[in-house]
């Protein structure tokens, strides 16, 4: 059913259509290096934006699962030389058994005090893993072997194997969330971010749904922590907990448009385009600028549209097609 | 009649203050009771007593035989009671429609079910026009409906609505005395806290009337307030030889 409807949309046939093609027509290593940060972004984004987009629980410590997520499957691949392929999954299981007791600390908090205490949550984990060297490698962290050509240990000469998998991956994201968007959980996620009480009063279990979204939303940016080492070859605490990821995570969706299936895509192609673009461009002559116009793209944003681009387009829309009162409309947001 | 609610002892403070002392009231099956008082005299700390959103120094909170201290607010409202609050306080970015739909979820998964509940609550308080206007663009009468329709979604046997009809024009008023009736007529036990007299007279009745967080008086709407501690309430002891039983008015 899934499938049907999403052809009805041309759109996003077309749209499909060029993520496909792109690795063929552009080849230059640099442009899918990018590619690749786009598409990695946007499916942290979208991981993040279940939580701090739909229920709008502001996570600034999602690093916490993309560290995991990280370290997990390479302790098993160089350790027990498992398949990172297997890694992935075990380390998304390591990071909803450890977004339990994260939970039941933070989500007693509201507001600005739980985005501060999940902030807490990544650098504590990432003292962890600095400290305890014999338990993995400690602050130098470490390379993973080269093993040429190996798909089945999740490595490949091409780049545009890596591409693939990380457009598999916001694919899976994607899906998911325009799933649980249209079902009970989509609109008690947004509910509870509107009004906490005003939930409760109409029986939503808070808690219990902030517990389950929080597992799906650590499940998946455990994914990207082991596509990322996998990819750069590389793993130290400071990559892998790095506060960027939890920062980068939550401003994707913002700017993009929080609690939108889109608004994370929709972001990370605008900022990361942006900074890699300024980056390459001015880099090296203006060190700085690249900053600067970043953070001015951030600014004009939270001061104009706080629903970030996607809302504006939505709202747009909504104004002009939906005029009538009895148009049918799917999602919490149209009912 | 079988008692649908039944309040015993409740008591409730907050550091020095005594928000409810000793309360105790029943509700019979589809009756329709009114919480009334001065400000201050504890009526909404009852209905977060009732409704667990506070959890009592003491007392009992029976629902058809059931005991809800201690339960959290989804629990209450899964047993049957649902609430609306004094302040309306809709899902604004949501449609009106969503709304609903989110109240409609708790009695079944499937959105096409709840998407046809809410379709009929949104119907029966009269706002289906509105089903895709986003919850935070409607007037306040048409929050307030949204409150009762949400609250009706979730299929309830008690209602508690707080302050339905604060600020509302008089035409409004009756309009929304209207819909409590009409809410009545289905079967619903209600019990309303409400500032406007009229309409109390028209709903209720039965009345409860607190002051300093105690129950001062209960009967009838014309013994309530022919009754003397009461009008002492709320417009203080000069004015109670003003009043004899049988032409008592508000």
């Amino acid at each position: 059913m899934l499938g049907l409807r999403r052809w009805r949309r041309p759109w996003l046939g077309v749209l499909a259509a060029i993520a496909l093609m792109l690795p063929l027509v552009v080849s230059k290593p640099f442009a899918i290096d990018i590619f690749i940060r786009v598409l990695l972004f946007a499916f942290i984004g979208v991981a993040w934006n279940l939580m701090g987009g739909y229920a709008k629980q502001l996570s600034l410590g999602h690093a916490a699962y993309f560290g995991l997520g990280a370290y997990t499957s390479t302790i098993l691949q160089i350790r027990f030389g498992i398949s990172p392929w297997i890694g992935m999954f075990a380390g998304g299981m390591v990071a909803m058994a450890a977004s339990l007791p994260i939970g039941a600390v933070c989500f007693r908090l509201r507001g600005p005090y739980f985005a501060i205490s999940t902030i807490a949550t990544a650098q504590v984990l990432m003292l962890l893993f600095l400290k305890f060297r014999d338990f993995a490698w400690g602050a130098e962290g470490t390379t993973l072997p080269n093993l040429g050509n190996a798909p089945l240990m999740m490595q490949f000469d091409a780049k545009a194997a890596y591409y693939y998998i990380a457009l598999a991956l916001l694919a899976i994201g994607l899906a998911i969330t325009y799933r649980i968007e249209r079902s009970r959980m989509g609109y008690y996620l947004m509910a509870l971010g509107e009004d906490e009480d005003a939930a409760e009063a109409i029986g939503v279990n808070v808690l219990r749904i902030k517990r389950q979204v929080y597992l799906i939303s650590a499940f998946l940016t455990a994914l990207a922590g082991t596509f990322y080492v996998q990819y750069i070859y590389f793993i130290d605490p400071n990559t892998a907990f790095s506060f960027n990821v939890s920062v980068e995570a939550a401003l994707v969706s913002i700017v993009g448009g929080i609690g939108t299936l889109w608004g994370p895509v929709v972001g990370t192609v605008l900022l990361e385009a942006t900074s890699a673009l300024l980056q390459s461009w001015l880099g090296s002559s203006h060190g700085g600028v690249q900053l600067t116009v970043y953070s001015l793209i951030l600014i004009a944003v939270i001061l104009w549209r706080p629903s970030g681009l996607l809302g504006v387009l939505t709202e747009a829309y909504g104004r002009i097609a939906y005029a009538g009162p009895s148009r049918e409309r799917e999602g919490p947001l149209d009912g | 009649m079988a008692e649908a609610l039944v309040v015993r002892n409740l008591s409730k403070r907050f550091g020095g203050l005594r928000a409810v002392q000793d309360l105790s009231f029943s509700v019979n099956e589809n009756e329709t009771v009114a919480l009334i008082g001065p400000n201050g005299a504890g009526k909404t700390t009852s209905f977060n007593l009732i409704t667990g959103y506070h959890r009592p120094d003491a007392g009992s909170v029976l629902a058809f035989g059931r005991e809800l201290v201690g339960l959290r607010p989804y629990d209450i409202c899964a047993h049957g009671l649902a609430r609306t609050f004094q302040v309306a306080r809709p899902f604004g970015k949501m449609t009106v429609l969503a709304n609903v739909m989110t109240g409609a979820f708790l009695r079944d998964k499937k959105p096409e079910v709840a998407r046809a509940r809410a379709r009929e609550a949104i119907d029966f308080v009269g706002l289906s026009a509105k089903e895709h206007v986003p919850a935070r663009d409607l007037t306040t009468i048409d929050q307030r409906r949204l409150e009762m329709a949400r609250a009706l979604a979730t299929e309830p046997r008690v209602l508690l609505l707080d302050e339905v009809m604060a600020g509302l024009n008089p035409a409004e008023i009756d309009q929304a005395v209207a819909l409590v009736g009409k809410l009545s007529q289905r079967g619903l036990t209600i019990v309303i806290v409400e500032h406007v007299m009229r309409a109390i007279m028209a709903v209720a009745r039965h009345i409860v009337v607190l002051d300093h967080g105690q129950k001062i008086a209960e009967g009838n709407p014309k013994e309530v307030v022919a009754n003397a501690d009461v009008i002492r309430a709320y417009l203080g002891t000069g004015y109670v030889h003003v009043a004899t039983p049988g032409e008592g008015r508000c």
